[in-house]
């Protein structure tokens, strides 16, 4: 957390040193709120930047979550996860979309320093138990991992430049959120190069939140945890009797 | 159509997990098992967190247990009294597996502990029970089979009581001591335990099997009751909603399960639990000994630390 403030204090004193901010941005959606079933959100991301020679990447940062890996070893000639890894704060989702290939943007040294990429992604530091392998490994994995799962995207690409009136460059993008998403905030940052280097940068949110009943159910969870145990197992034996009920009344057994 | 779990936090396909409770269901209402060693290892690959799976798979067990005790009740097949000496023996027992699972915690091998257990139990109950339900059918008949009854030392224990339910008049001892150490490891594997009661009963306290599966039944829903209501305090991963739609299935299937039991013979019954156990314990062992694709993975929900 953080070193991701940190890149955002380091961004807008690179930034400011340079230009005047002149990335203007919005998005359809502020405030999210996720039906439950409903597959996937679709979020447009629109801005306008003075015309020239520049390039925008855009990061989406999902709300974080505490992630583990295990490294497994042979024991006696068994194959068990002893060794691990655990990781405080490692975003939960993470988009990364441009307007070019990125290595047509910037170097890897541009894209390491600002943490843009899944392999620039700064996962923190994190506490390894009983495994010998340096932690560079163990991230290299989570983020092929969390890439496989489908938490990790980028796009490289996608985002769409046009010019507009006068001097001014109308850009416009879209990312769909993936319907497991955990709710909280997702932050937009964008950021205007030139020639290699970050010029200006912006910053949005976006509030997911599960809508309705299932919403309900996880404060009721969380907020009353002994009375919702007990509500859960009085269900339960409620619903294994009726059923049995059913079952005897209509002799099915 | 999806659905949305909240606690899980993912979005379902309810009617596979229709499906897979109703199977596991009609397991737990034939063999008494609670289905949990099965269950929770198929939730996971579903994609439901682990600590998620173990929490909602006890609360679904609760109703799917009850639905089976009373079928098993109405065929005056559960010992109540039995029950409840196993039960209490349980309780004590699987607080102090609590205990030692807590302190595995601290030196980093409850992972190692828990996987070698489940292996163990689930290979070495499986083989015995197929072993001897297949002795008493006759198939193996290499060798003289020696009638073994109640060893004498359980014969001369005090506290003797008598158990109509079984025909038993035996010390309460043997009941307790079961339940004792089946709670012990029901707590650090995080299952009801059954498939390791089951076995003990039939062979250890010497019930007649017709009883034994309604009464292991009986007990289990208290046993889960309990790990349910610890999880939801403790950790909130209780997904009342997973739990539900399982139970639906599953409370079906227990019905399916009861009806199919009291046409199956003993020896028959034990066979094919016997098969079923072993079975779970291959799939284990391969995941043990085959060396993984990648050394290095990412554990699914394992957000806890």
């Amino acid at each position: 957390m953080i070193k991701n403030y940190l890149k955002i204090f380091f961004i807008f004193l690179t930034v400011t040193a340079q230009a005047p901010l002149d990335l203007v941005i919005d998005t359809n959606e502020r405030d999210i709120e996720i039906q439950p079933g409903i597959s996937g959100t679709k979020i447009v991301l629109f801005g306008a930047t003075p015309t020239g020679k520049r390039d925008i990447i855009i990061e989406v940062v999902g709300p974080p979550k505490n992630q583990t890996m295990q490294e497994k070893n042979r024991y006696f000639g068994f194959w068990l996860g002893r060794g691990k890894s655990y990781y405080k704060n490692v975003p939960s989702y993470y988009n990364l979309l441009s307007s070019k290939p990125l290595d047509e943007i910037t170097n890897q040294e541009g894209l390491n320093k600002l943490g843009l990429g899944i392999e620039h992604l700064p996962l923190g530091k994190a506490d390894i138990k009983y495994s010998t392998i340096k932690q560079s490994e163990f991230d290299q994995r989570l983020r092929s991992e969390m890439f496989k799962n489908g938490q990790f995207f980028e796009k490289q690409g996608n985002i769409i430049l046009r010019s507009g009136p006068g001097k001014v460059g109308l850009f416009k993008t879209e990312f769909s959120l993936p319907p497991n998403s955990l709710q909280g905030k997702y932050f937009v940052r964008y950021f205007l190069f030139q020639n290699g280097e970050a010029i200006s940068y912006a910053e949005s949110t976006i509030d997911l939140k599960q809508a309705g009943f299932a919403r309900l159910i996880w404060l009721f969870a969380n907020n009353f945890a002994l009375l919702y145990g007990i509500i859960a197992i009085i269900l339960s034996g409620l619903l294994g009797w009726v059923v049995s009920l059913i079952f005897s009344r209509y002799k099915l057994t | 159509m999806e659905l949305y779990l909240p606690i899980a936090e993912i979005s379902i396909n309810p009617s596979i997990f229709l499906i897979l409770g109703m199977s596991v269901g009609i397991l737990s209402g034939m063999f008494g098992v609670g289905g949990g060693f099965l269950m929770t290892p198929l939730l996971v690959l579903l994609g439901i967190p682990p600590a998620v799976a173990v929490a909602s798979e006890a609360n679904h067990i609760v109703g799917s247990s009850l639905s089976g005790t009373i079928g098993h009740l109405k065929r005056k097949a559960v010992d109540i009294k039995l029950g409840n000496l196993l039960l209490i023996g349980g309780i004590i027992g699987s607080f102090i597996g609590i205990g030692i699972f807590n302190s595995l915690i601290k030196i980093g091998l409850v992972d190692l502990l828990i996987t070698l257990t489940y292996f163990f139990f689930l290979t070495g109950v499986g083989s015995f029970m197929l072993y001897e339900s297949l002795d008493s059918l006759g198939y193996l008949k290499k060798k003289k089979r020696k009638k073994t009854y109640h060893h004498s030392w359980i014969m001369g224990l005090p506290f003797r009581m008598r158990f109509k339910k079984s025909g038993l008049y035996i010390s309460i001892i043997p009941p307790l001591l079961v339940g004792f150490v089946v709670g012990i490891l029901a707590s650090i594997m995080g299952v009801g335990g059954g498939f390791i009661m089951i076995p003990a009963m039939i062979y250890i306290i010497r019930m007649p099997t017709s009883v034994v599966i309604g009464t292991s039944l009986y007990q289990i829903i208290f046993v889960t009751a309990i790990v349910t209501l610890l999880h939801a305090f403790h950790n909130q991963t209780v997904d009342v909603i997973l739990a539900l739609i399982l139970l639906l299935g599953g409370a079906i299937g227990a019905q399916i399960g009861v009806k199919l039991s009291s046409k199956l013979e003993g020896p028959y019954l034990r066979v094919a639990l016997g098969v079923l156990v072993l079975s779970v314990g291959i799939v284990m062992a391969s995941d043990l000994l085959i060396r993984p694709e990648e050394t290095i993975t990412l554990i699914r929900g394992g957000g806890s630390h």
